[in-house]
């Protein structure tokens, strides 16, 4: 990309949002801008960036996927369920990933051999996973398994699991230096699903198929093979965000991240992916991710409620959708004006 | 006749029977009367709800803010009253509160042209905002008691709010039936740039089934308040995604352009009397949305392969039918006039 085409781009323009945001809650709290604090606050938000990047490649392909908040869920009770029933962490960890992975490639497989919608699908999907989350345990109660307290399994449903081992809560609460371990997590996360995007042929075949599924396979595009890997690399990062989110609470919940589907569907779209496919990049989500959260940080640490911050967040999805519609429209009338201009000048000089 | 036998809404009302009748075998007090009554009058928020859903879906849109829009409305309805307004006039409040709050996503998806889901979810998060910003994010508790009386008004054991309820539905029904400009919805959901050409005013069209939409959320806000009593935080709450699965479990499709108001009905109902069921089968409340996601599924997927076969029969069908009129004319020793693909390209 060009020096100048970079400076015109969305993510340019995120970028020094995110920069002009910092600055703005700097001046009005000097405390916000400790570079420990700003880095350590990321870990209440980063959960959502990871499933926005994973959302980011489902987007591209013009698909949706909604059942990403149940698959975080999903993930946690998993791996909480697996750590009381004994199985080391580690094991736990893989199989909670695994499960994460499996449902999202379940919704890729029905969205890739079937004609039926996404979003349909998804819907069906959020209430499917999240009713198996919440019904893992009493299944197991019903079972006959037996749990150490006295409200069997079922408790852990209101309670969620603790007493999770350190070696694990130090992927949410831990660090290496300054930089806390669910940022790392998840700039590792946002760096491999861009390269998939820009530099493999995978990444090709995702906006291929957003631009047209129907060209894509005509053109010899593996559209099935290719939806149902996409869908599922968007459930390992869902899984990924709610094991996140388990270790930083040193609890395992199987309603852990319902409440971040706004904010998910907001970091991507704030990020330039077009909802209708074939446009979209990590970074932007990433760095809408950014924005977001330190927006919210930032509006509570100035003592607004945290009732505010949904209207907040609303508003700025509506707006910057409208933004880019309204830019769109000046883009196109710019167009048309300089083509009738042209034009009208070949005619001069034809006819002179 | 056999157009009704064969459409979706008739075989999710025949799942539903067969549901109940199944799990009757098990718990015969699923089959009296006041158990199914019981099923209706808690199924009539849900069913308000995806009625509005109905009209956005049929324009080909989605609305993901009904909930909170309900939960905005009960909010002012829950204000009106205490402010001690007249039973009339609280509920015309909590109805013009929806009916504004579907215009905002009217005019930002019609006349601004953001996507619905992209509109709607911002709204969601606005609407539910506002609503804690308003209380302060306490219950309000404090309520005239004279509202539930509205609610627990039985004429032959029914409740009031279901005679209601049939009344609107039928009313809906006859208006779509009959009335020219209800017919622009599908007109609009099954082929936009069709309808404008037609001299369909699209944007229009599409602006008021979102206030529907909302107007009807307003409507299922004062069945809420009037059935519990008071207003809860979580007022609506997720109740914008059992909508959607509501009216496309009966058969609205999220392309546009069919499906119909019992559609909404059926959905509806068969989503609530999934939860009580679960009851009857002393299955615990924490599957209920397994099982409500599960039966979408199940559903959606039935209905395409069925889409599919009848799609492949009638593709062989013709298939078969050029291969006979090509044999037939080689026999006559005439050129074949049936061209194949391969011919032509």
């Amino acid at each position: 990309m060009k020096l100048t085409g970079f400076f015109k781009s969305w993510e340019f323009m995120l970028a020094m949002v995110l920069v002009i945001e910092l600055v703005v809650l700097g001046l009005i709290n000097p405390a916000f801008l400790n570079i420990e604090n700003l880095l350590f606050s990321t870990s209440d938000f980063v959960h959502v960036i990871i499933a926005a990047v994973g959302l980011t490649l489902v987007i591209m392909t013009g698909g949706i996927d909604i059942s990403g908040v149940s698959i975080m869920g999903l993930a946690s009770i998993v791996l909480g369920l697996m750590f009381v029933a004994g199985m080391p962490i580690g094991f736990a960890v893989i199989a909670a990933l695994a499960v994460g992975s499996g449902a999202g490639a379940f919704n890729g497989t029905v969205i890739a051999k079937t004609d039926i919608n996404p979003l349909v699908v998804t819907l069906a999907m959020l209430f499917l996973y999240s009713g198996i989350a919440t019904g893992l345990p009493t299944l197991l109660d019903m079972l006959g398994f037996k749990a150490y307290g006295a409200g069997g399994f079922e408790a852990y449903q209101y309670e969620g699991i603790g007493g999770l081992p350190k070696s694990f809560t130090w992927i949410g609460a831990g660090g290496i230096g300054w930089v806390p371990m669910p940022l790392i997590i998840t700039v590792l996360i946002a760096v491999v699903a861009s390269y998939l995007m820009t530099r493999t042929r995978f990444g090709r075949f995702l906006k291929l198929i957003g631009v047209s599924d129907q060209v894509a396979r005509f053109t010899g595009v593996p559209v099935q093979r290719t939806l149902i890997t996409v869908y599922a690399l968007n459930g390992f990062a869902a899984a990924v965000a709610g094991l996140v989110l388990t270790a930083y609470f040193t609890s395992a919940r199987s309603d852990l991240g319902a409440e971040a589907l706004l904010n998910i569907i907001t970091a991507v779209v704030l990020g330039g992916s077009s909802i209708y496919g074939g446009q979209g990049s990590v970074l932007g989500t990433f760095l809408a991710g950014l924005v977001l959260g330190f927006l919210r940080q930032g509006l509570l640490a100035l003592g607004i409620t945290s009732d505010v911050v949904p209207v907040i967040v609303g508003l700025l999805l509506i707006g910057s959708v409208a933004l880019k519609i309204g830019m769109g429209v000046l883009h196109t009338k710019r167009a048309n004006r300089a083509a009738y201009e042209t034009e009208r000048m070949a005619v001069a000089q034809n006819g002179g | 006749m056999m157009r009704i036998l064969k459409s979706r809404e008739f075989l999710v009302l025949v799942l539903l029977v067969v549901m109940i009748l199944s799990v009757a075998t098990v718990n015969k007090a699923v089959l009296y009367p006041i158990t199914l009554i019981n099923i209706l009058n808690s199924s009539l928020f849900l069913m308000l709800l995806a009625i509005g859903q109905m009209f956005v879906v049929l324009t080909r849109g989605i609305d993901v803010s009904v909930g909170a829009t309900a939960g905005l409305s009960a909010v002012i309805f829950g204000f009106a009253l205490n402010a001690g307004l007249p039973l009339p006039l609280a509920m015309l409040a909590a109805l013009v509160t929806g009916l504004l709050g579907g215009m905002v996503n009217g005019l930002g998806v019609a006349f601004v042209g953001i996507p619905p889901i992209i509109m709607t979810l911002g709204t969601l998060g606005a609407y539910r905002g506002l609503m804690r910003v308003l209380t302060g994010g306490s219950w309000i508790e404090s309520i005239p008691q004279n509202i539930k009386s509205f609610a627990v008004t039985r004429y032959l054991s029914v409740p009031l709010m279901v005679w209601t309820m049939v009344a609107v539905v039928i009313v809906v029904a006859l208006l779509l039936w009959k009335l020219k400009p209800a017919r622009y919805f599908y007109a609009v959901g099954d082929n936009y740039d069709g309808a404008y050409l037609l001299g369909i005013n699209v944007k229009m069209t599409r602006f008021w089934a979102f206030s529907l939409a909302g107007a009807f959320a307003g409507a299922a806000a004062v069945v809420f308040v009037g059935q519990i009593g008071f207003v809860p935080m979580q007022t609506g709450n997720g109740q914008e995604l059992k909508a959607i699965a509501a009216v496309v479990l009966g058969g609205v499709s999220l392309m546009g352009g069919t499906g119909s108001i019992w559609s909404a009905v059926i959905g509806a109902l068969f989503l609530t009397a999934v939860d009580s069921m679960m009851i009857f089968l002393k299955v615990p409340g924490s599957w209920n949305n397994a099982v409500a996601g599960f039966v979408l599924l199940a559903v959606v997927v039935f209905d395409f392969l069925i889409r599919r076969t009848v799609r492949n029969r009638r593709l062989a069908a013709r298939a078969a039918e050029m291969r006979r009129s090509e044999l037939d004319h080689d026999g006559a020793g005439a050129p074949a006039l049936v061209q194949t693909p391969e011919a032509t390209s």
